[in-house]
């Protein structure tokens, strides 16, 4: 809250219902009413078949690790998470499709070789602000 | 007589955003371009998916990756309230190329409502900074910011998928390493304190013949053991950060046939683009450099097989093992074996920045010109030319280049096949 000292991001008219959702601890993604794929980030238009029917649909909230590094450089990252490193960023490919980018929780960045490509997380959320709750991913 | 150009393209529909004006409530800069492009392929019925050009005053990556599209034609001039009319100066002559079929011009320009959003939603070139830039709010929590954050992450996928590893990686910096230690020109040329001049003061400026802390040979334990940076990207993985300026100038034949130094021929060029923001990235082991090269190669009628060099933008190692394989002068996964098994070096089959590349000779933000700059010496037979400096480079006998820069996260890439003849 208060003490949330990282980047806050703000939502937009577009991705409201995405931060709605995360204040209620549910993962929600827009879905292609015509070609029924959900894609991230949150579109007016569907970037698979271009049709602008967008709905928001609750997801599982789970996902496997398609890449990761560790970051080590305090001058590389920014404000709020210089004091986080070493950190362990990921990209989530999403049970759903598409993919997230996330910090991964409860890994050891001094030990990346016990990280697994491919291996199953669950996503989580931050109070980083009354109206930001902000995504983080786990290993199961 | 008309032009060759003149009439060779027609404008053959135009369409605004849903609303413009003073809406009743704010949209993005982002979202009224959407609209604006939905509905003049609404109105014409050709598809967006047939796009296969975009121009824009800025935001040209931004709408290719928000439409999912991968254009053949970036065009992001932004010169002020003209840039649309030169965006269709460019788009005529592109088509009359034959480059491209479809293009697109696209506005989208928030002027009245960012008055109510401070700012936000009005995008930025590139779209860093803005909040409301999709991509931006859905990356920005996680605090990943210099290039070599979002690259190592590249690495890491190609090494889980190819089973390659960090040290096949480190082999790309000591073959680099090698061509800067022939080339006084390099920052790296030398270690700092070798050679007749003496050892830098701190906070003297290094490089070139005054050598630098880090310069001279290096080997795979001399990158292993640099600091973690991004694992696995570690500091001799990295590019240096330089001054630089470079310029070349281009003709048609008739001129270049008066000019006191010999041309190089551009005998083929291509670009592409396959995201802007890396969480749009689809195959962390492959880049747009597959369709830029393989369109260069056609316009040349030349493949590969045919280069006798190759001038690869080495941001990173990583960077340049994937290029190797994109631009076909090796197999998916094997990029790195051209330098570990020393066709990239010194005397080698196929040399590879042979001014000793992005990691090793110089590099100020954006490498591309010193890609052109070395090709072209090394195409015309200039590369021991010392210059302004005097200071001349390793000349090889390469006939035919093909050049590749990579921009973004790699995100987007021009490549060119440039022959002597």
């Amino acid at each position: 809250m208060a003490d949330y000292t990282k980047p806050i991001p703000s939502p937009d008219p577009v991705s409201q219902p995405f931060w709605d959702g995360a204040k209620e601890g549910k993962l929600m993604l827009p879905r292609c009413d015509d070609c029924n794929r959900c894609h991230w980030y949150p579109r007016v238009i569907c970037p698979f078949c271009h049709s602008m029917s967008i709905e928001w649909v609750e997801a599982t909230g789970k996902g496997t690790i398609h890449t990761f590094a560790v970051q080590h450089n305090k001058g590389l990252v920014a404000r709020g998470w210089g004091d986080d490193v070493p950190y362990v960023s990921a990209y989530i490919d999403l049970a759903e499709g598409d993919r997230m980018l996330t910090v991964l929780k409860g890994v050891d960045p001094n030990d990346p070789e016990s990280i697994q490509i491919g291996a199953a997380v669950q996503i989580e959320f931050e109070e980083a602000s009354e109206d930001v709750h902000i995504p983080f991913w786990r290993p199961v | 007589m008309p032009g060759p150009a003149s009439k060779a393209a027609a404008i053959i529909g135009a369409a605004e955003a849903n609303d413009i004006g003073y809406p009743q409530t704010p949209k993005s800069s982002l979202t009224l371009h959407i609209e604006a492009i939905k509905n003049v392929c609404d109105s014409t019925g050709i598809p967006i998916a047939a796009i296969d050009g975009i121009f824009s005053a800025g935001w040209s990556p931004q709408i290719a990756e928000y439409l999912g599209l991968h254009p053949k034609y970036i065009d992001t001039t932004a010169v002020g309230g003209c840039s649309f009319e030169m965006h269709v100066h460019h788009a005529l002559a592109a088509i009359h190329a034959g480059a491209i079929n479809v293009a697109l011009v696209t506005h989208g320009e928030m002027g009245f409502s960012q008055r109510f959003t401070q700012g936000k939603g009005t995008g930025r070139p590139g779209g860093a900074g803005d909040p409301w830039d999709p991509a931006t709010q859905h990356t920005m929590a996680y605090g990943l910011g210099g290039a070599p954050t979002a690259y190592s992450h590249a690495l890491n996928r190609h090494m889980a998928r190819y089973g390659t590893t960090q040290e096949d990686f480190a082999e790309i910096a000591v073959v680099t390493r090698e061509w800067a230690t022939l080339n006084p020109r390099a920052v790296m040329y030398r270690k700092a304190g070798e050679g007749d001049l003496p050892p830098l003061e701190k906070g003297e400026w290094g490089g070139g013949k005054r050598g630098h802390t880090f310069g001279g040979p290096i080997t795979v334990d001399t990158v292993m053991n640099s600091r973690p940076i991004s694992w696995p990207i570690k500091l001799l993985d990295v590019c240096l950060v330089t001054d630089h300026g470079g310029a070349v100038l281009i003709t048609g034949p008739e001129i270049a046939k008066t000019s006191k130094t010999p041309p190089v021929w551009i005998a083929g060029a291509g670009e592409s683009i396959s995201h802007w923001n890396m969480l749009e990235m689809g195959d962390f082991t492959q880049t747009s450099a597959g369709r830029s090269a393989a369109a260069a190669y056609r316009m040349a009628g030349m493949g590969p097989e045919d280069m006798e060099m190759a001038m690869i933008y080495d941001s990173f190692t990583v960077t340049a093992g994937i290029t190797a394989e994109m631009l076909g002068l090796a197999p998916a996964g094997e990029g790195f074996t051209l330098w570990k098994d020393r066709h990239a070096a010194p005397g080698g089959r196929l040399p590879i920045n042979t001014n000793g590349g992005g990691l090793s000779f110089n590099h100020s933000g954006m490498y591309g010109m010193q890609l052109l700059v070395e090709a072209y010496r090394q195409l015309s037979g200039t590369a021991e030319d010392g210059g302004f400096s005097g200071d001349p480079g390793k000349q090889t006998s390469a006939r035919s280049c093909v050049v590749n820069g990579t921009g973004g996260s790699l995100s987007t890439t021009g490549t060119l096949v440039l022959t002597s003849d």
